[in-house]
């Protein structure tokens, strides 16, 4: 693969001034927009992304294309798009990224998702630490609307878009689509029940479009090139590229964009140099806090979400945390436990309270306090929590500890 | 409609009916503690999530909707062992003080746990303290340590009162009820909040610790505080056998009714049962109960009848002036019309209830009585008289009801009516008003008779009694038709009235 | 109650009230400004916020104390926010609280009798690449051992 490809959404961040509208249109910035709006309708819009088959990279992995194709269309009915920056999926750190180096790739992105949708008003709910992001994204906005490229008549067309930034306030489940929702009409971000669908009901009740910043930033580049161009990158049926954040005790640790579907092994041995200080590989969280982790004799599986489902994980936010040979699990587990207690919106019973009781039992093992029965204990909650929650965010804290205790069960009993 | 299979019964619901009503309609009780009737489902706590067949998961039957051909099991061993592991998780840090708990017998935690667990929790951390005695205002309390989150308390304040006083504070485990510094739940249905915890978190100052809940018993009653007649259940102790005046009413409780008050009733009626016990006329009393020998209250329909038709014969019934109340039923009063303006033809007859109040924009309204659209429509005249017209060339004044005190001062009374030859005061309670009555002769309320209001709606509901009255008293009903009966002009039509009902059947 | 709110914060709220259809959706960047104001939401900026934007005072402290970055004490000048997540914990997250806990005297959740710093710990600040690291007010610091936390502090005034 080419590190010219036109479709790698990093391939200009080398240069310096790329956040600026000027470098970013003499890279062919804003060029899709104008193919779009001048040239396509938004059907077709839509039906270029949905043969791309562009699977979310928020998460949950479901085709953008499908998606969009569920809003009500035909009236003149208010939608929204609300583009999810708020990353906070521990490991985690591609939108940052993106929206640091390239913020008008994303509004480019939105623009077009609009434009498919038929939408008018788009949100960007950023993750209130990433203040300076904010700004960038701020002003990256100004510049497209005193450029034409924002605002009413868009390229000269009929076509008009305002992006407003919000900030969040720290809150990791606002990163659920629902959450995000409350959160932005001024709320708790407390899961909405579903049904029924954001794309049906969502913002301020209206018919509401979510996506990942990087999924958006993938917009751009299929409509330019077509879906076909962007399917030759990744898998046929799990297409293009994805930005890898790779931390933890690795020699590199940061963002490695790689076509989908490459292997594990090779992320973190060829791209983040391998395990820090020459020590030696003992499990690896492949997609986020929230994955399942894998063991050394686990990785080597190729990076996209029906192979990592198949594995016994998932894809998630491709964050890939590494562990060491000479850290507890017990410190993992630790960590992980008392994010999601800490994390836990508290509204359903099971994520409530289940999550803070498993977090003091890990606590207790890390403090070398193990009293018998805290492992099958702990098994029984994260199984009391799996499937049982109002929303994900209960799987997301039951899958770790799960793999954590079926992986680690030995070294977690001898703990004391 | 849509039929589905409920724990092997077939059964059918209309579409958009939650699992959980669809089988409650069919006599399947399914646990739970954040549903309720009155709200859209929030399906937080996840008490009553059951099986549906082709579904990996459990879902909550108060929040997913019926499907045809859906084979929902609400028993399975998979749901039980949902349900307990729920149960466990609540009770973990749950403070368990159910033996001075007022909830106690009355809990959905505690009921349900009876039903399904019973196991002892392992639960073995420290256990967080929490604050016990909260004040909320309008005389509840706040127990966190009992709380279950279920926010039914926070969503009544948001969507019945529109008042939001109460917030789901912090996140995650810390998550706790409250309310702001100096912003106290005020209003007038804040007892309601007591009422819909499924816990005992919000307790009433007003029961609190005065009884418990497995002594009480609960009869249909309606509330005749305004003229809205919430449905309610009165609750009261049927007293300890050998503890001679321990039977009372405690507590009254809404009751669904959803043409009139929904699930909701103010705290003008719940709080002001009072007046059931206080300032009680329990005996025939008055200066010619002892003249005539009257030993019960019923003997002084025969004496009363004889005055009367004595009167009426001599064409002197101009001489007579009755005041009745807008708390007697329709039946009383169209007995009352019978006896008084049909067969003694007497054209003074006005009604004289409790002073208005100002009404709270929901369910309680301007008059404090519960039948006054009952008497208009039975033709009385509910304008404000004075007790000098009452008392301009009378000889004899018959009072139903016991609300004149609130109009004007007893003293007034007094002297106003000094010179009317006979006055007979039929009432339950008396307020220092007998001394100015030749006769007191002890009725009931209408949470210890038979009959029916006519509320502001319109809407005639019938109620029998709830709570017994005291052994002397007599409901108006029963002495108004033996006095039509007696007084003899119409007898015929008197005699079919065995009960209150036999009235109602009889009215046009 | 008399709020004490300066104009520029008001202006900026009528800023922030035009990019939203209804008044409630602008609590969240509202209350963002008036932190900035002091360093924390006092019941008075609450009870601001509820009247400006048309919400019961539960609900806007519903809101404060659902999110983690507002504050409803001061915090000192620099709050120190050191993340504790896997990525950062497995670079040491652990002995930079504890080097800070004993140089600072302070634990988490409180601020130097001098009013200079506060320290918490925190979740994962999406800089993972950059572990260890600690947010203090809102800038991003990583890579961080004692000695460079050590100059960090330093130059923290
Ligand atoms: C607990 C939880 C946290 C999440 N956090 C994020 C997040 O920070 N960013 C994100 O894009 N998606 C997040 N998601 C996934 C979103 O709910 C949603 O699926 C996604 O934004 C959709 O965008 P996509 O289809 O473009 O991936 C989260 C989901 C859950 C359950
Ligand atoms: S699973 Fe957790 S985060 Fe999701 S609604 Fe339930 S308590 Fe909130
Ligand atoms: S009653 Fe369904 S979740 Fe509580």
């Amino acid at each position: 693969m080419n590190r010219e490809d036109e479709l790698f959404l990093t391939r200009d961040f080398g240069l310096d001034h790329l956040h600026r509208l000027e470098t970013y249109v003499s890279r062919g910035g804003y060029r899709a927009a104008a193919k779009a709006l001048k040239t396509m309708t938004p059907d077709a819009v839509l039906e270029e992304v949905k043969a791309a088959n562009l699977r979310g990279r928020g998460g949950a992995g479901f085709p953008a294309g499908i998606k969009w194709g569920f809003v009500p269309r035909g009236t003149d009915a208010l939608r929204y798009l609300c583009v999810n920056a708020d990353e906070g999926e521990p490991g985690t750190f591609k939108d940052r990224f993106l929206m640091s180096h390239n913020p008008h790739l994303l509004l480019e992105g939105a623009i077009l998702a609009s434009y498919a949708v038929g939408i008018r008003t788009a949100y960007v709910y950023i993750r209130g630490e990433y203040e300076s992001i904010a700004r960038r994204l701020e002003t990256a906005v100004s510049e497209a609307r005193a450029s034409g490229w924002l605002g009413d008549h868009i390229a000269g067309t009929g076509f008009g878009l305002e992006v407003f930034v919000h900030r969040g306030a720290g809150a990791y489940i606002c990163g659920e689509e629902t959450a995000l929702l409350e959160s932005l009409e001024g709320k708790r971000g407390h899961p909405r029940l579903k049904p029924p669908f954001p794309a049906s009901i969502g913002l301020f009740r209206c018919p509401t479009v979510i996506n990942n910043v990087e999924t958006l930033c993938h917009i751009p580049g299929i409509i330019r090139h077509g879906a076909e161009a962007f399917l030759k990158r990744g898998l046929p049926r799990d297409g293009g590229t994805r930005i890898f954040s790779v931390s933890g005790a690795v020699a590199r640790p940061g963002c490695y964009e790689l076509p989908t579907g490459s292997s594990l092994r090779e992320l973190i041995y060829e791209r983040a140099g391998g395990v820090r200080d020459g020590r030696k590989l003992k499990a690896v969280i492949p997609g986020g806090l929230s994955a399942p982790m894998l063991t050394e004799n686990e990785i080597d599986v190729r990076m996209d979400g029906d192979s990592l489902v198949e594995a016994g994980s998932m894809l998630g936010s491709g964050a890939v945390i590494v562990i060491d040979d000479e850290t507890p699990m017990t410190l993992v587990l630790e960590k992980i436990t008392k994010f999601y207690a800490h994390e836990s919106c508290g509204q359903c019973t099971p994520c409530r309270v289940g999550t803070a009781w498993m977090a003091r039992i890990a606590a207790r093992l890390r403090a070398g306090r193990r009293r018998n029965g805290d492992v099958d204990t702990l098994h029984r909650l994260a199984s009391g929590i799996k499937g049982r929650t109002l929303c994900p965010m209960g799987d997301a804290a039951a899958l770790p500890v799960l793999a954590l205790v079926a992986k680690f069960r030995d070294e977690l009993e001898r703990s004391s | 409609m849509v039929s589905l299979v409920i724990n092997g019964q077939r059964i059918s619901a209309a579409p958009g009916t939650t699992i959980l009503e669809a089988a409650r309609e069919a006599g399947i009780e399914i646990p739970h503690l954040c549903y309720h009737p009155a709200f859209p489902p929030v399906g937080t706590c996840r008490l009553c999530a059951v099986e549906i067949e082709g579904l990996p998961k459990l879902e909550p039957a108060c929040s997913t909707n019926v499907k045809e051909g859906m084979v929902v099991r609400t028993e399975s061993p998979r749901v039980v062992e949902a349900r307990r592991n729920v149960l466990e998780l609540l009770l973990a840090e749950h403070a368990m003080d159910c033996p001075i708990c007022d909830k106690a017998g009355e809990c959905r935690l505690q009921d349900t746990y009876q039903a399904y667990s019973l196991a002892p929790g392992v639960y073995a951390e420290d256990k967080t303290r929490r604050g016990k005695k909260i004040a909320l205002g309008g005389g509840l309390l706040l127990d966190r340590e009992r709380c279950v989150l279920c926010t039914r308390c926070v969503r009544f304040l948001e969507s019945v009162t529109k008042t939001s006083e109460l917030g789901v504070f912090e996140r995650g485990d810390r998550s706790e009820i409250g309310c702001v510094e100096g912003r106290l739940v005020d209003n007038n249905y804040s007892g309601c909040l007591a009422e819909i915890c499924p816990v005992g978190a919000i307790t009433d100052s007003d029961f609190r610790f005065k009884t418990r809940a497995w002594f009480l018993e609960a009869r249909e009653t309606i509330c005749p505080l305004c003229g809205r007649g919430c449905a309610v259940f009165l609750e009261s102790h049927p007293g300890f056998p050998r503890v001679p005046g321990t039977a009372k009413a405690y507590r009254v409780r809404s009751r669904r009714d959803e043409r009139v008050n929904g699930h909701w009733i103010c705290n003008v009626g719940r709080y002001g049962y009072g007046y059931l016990e206080k300032s009680r006329c329990r005996e025939l009393a008055g200066p010619l109960a002892k003249t005539l020998n009257l030993k019960a209250a019923t003997d002084v329909v025969a004496p009363l009848a004889a005055e009367l038709r004595a009167l009426k014969y001599k064409g002197r019934q101009t001489r007579v002036a009755v005041v009745l109340s807008d708390w007697l039923t329709n039946e009383e009063l169209f007995l009352a019309g019978a006896v008084f303006r049909r067969d003694l033809e007497i054209g003074r007859c006005h009604l004289v209830g409790p002073r208005d109040g100002s009404p709270d924009g929901m369910l309680l309204t301007a008059e404090r009585s519960p039948n006054r659209a009952g008497a208009k429509a039975l033709g009385f005249n509910t304008e404000e008289t004075t007790l000098e017209a009452l008392a301009r060339d009378t000889d004899l004044l018959i009072v139903f009801g016991p609300f004149l005190q609130d109009r004007f001062r007893p003293a007034d009374i007094a002297s106003a009516w000094a010179g009317v030859k006979t006055k007979v005061l039929f009432t339950p309670r008396d307020e220092g008003l007998g001394a100015a009555f030749d006769l007191v002769v002890p009725t009931v309320w209408p949470a210890e008779k038979d009959g029916s209001f006519t509320n502001c709606q319109g809407l005639i509901r019938s109620f029998s009694p709830a709570l017994a009255p005291p052994p002397s008293a007599v409901p108006e009903w029963r002495l108004l038709t033996a006095l039509g009966r007696a007084v003899g002009l119409n007898p015929s039509f008197y005699i079919p009235f065995r009960s209150a009902g036999d009235v109602r059947r009889a009215m046009p | 109650m008399s709020h004490n709110i300066p104009d520029r914060v008001k202006r900026r709220v009528e800023d922030i009230l035009s990019r939203y259809p209804r008044r409630e959706a602008a609590l969240l960047p509202v209350l963002s400004a008036l932190q900035e104001e002091r360093g924390f939401l006092s019941h008075s900026d609450e009870e601001w916020a509820a009247d400006t934007l048309g919400i019961p005072p539960a609900k806007v402290r519903e809101v404060v104390t659902f999110y983690s970055l507002f504050r409803r004490k001061p915090a000192g000048r620099h709050h120190l926010q050191v993340c504790t997540n896997v990525s950062c914990a497995l670079n040491g997250a652990d002995g930079l609280l504890s080097h800070l806990r004993k140089k600072l005297g302070i634990a988490e959740g409180e601020t130097s009798a001098d009013g200079r710093f506060s320290l918490s710990s925190v979740e994962c600040l999406g800089h993972c690449d950059e572990a260890p690291c600690l947010m203090v007010n809102d800038e991003h610091y990583g890579r961080l051992d004692r000695r460079a936390l050590d100059e960090l502090l330093e130059k923290l005034e």
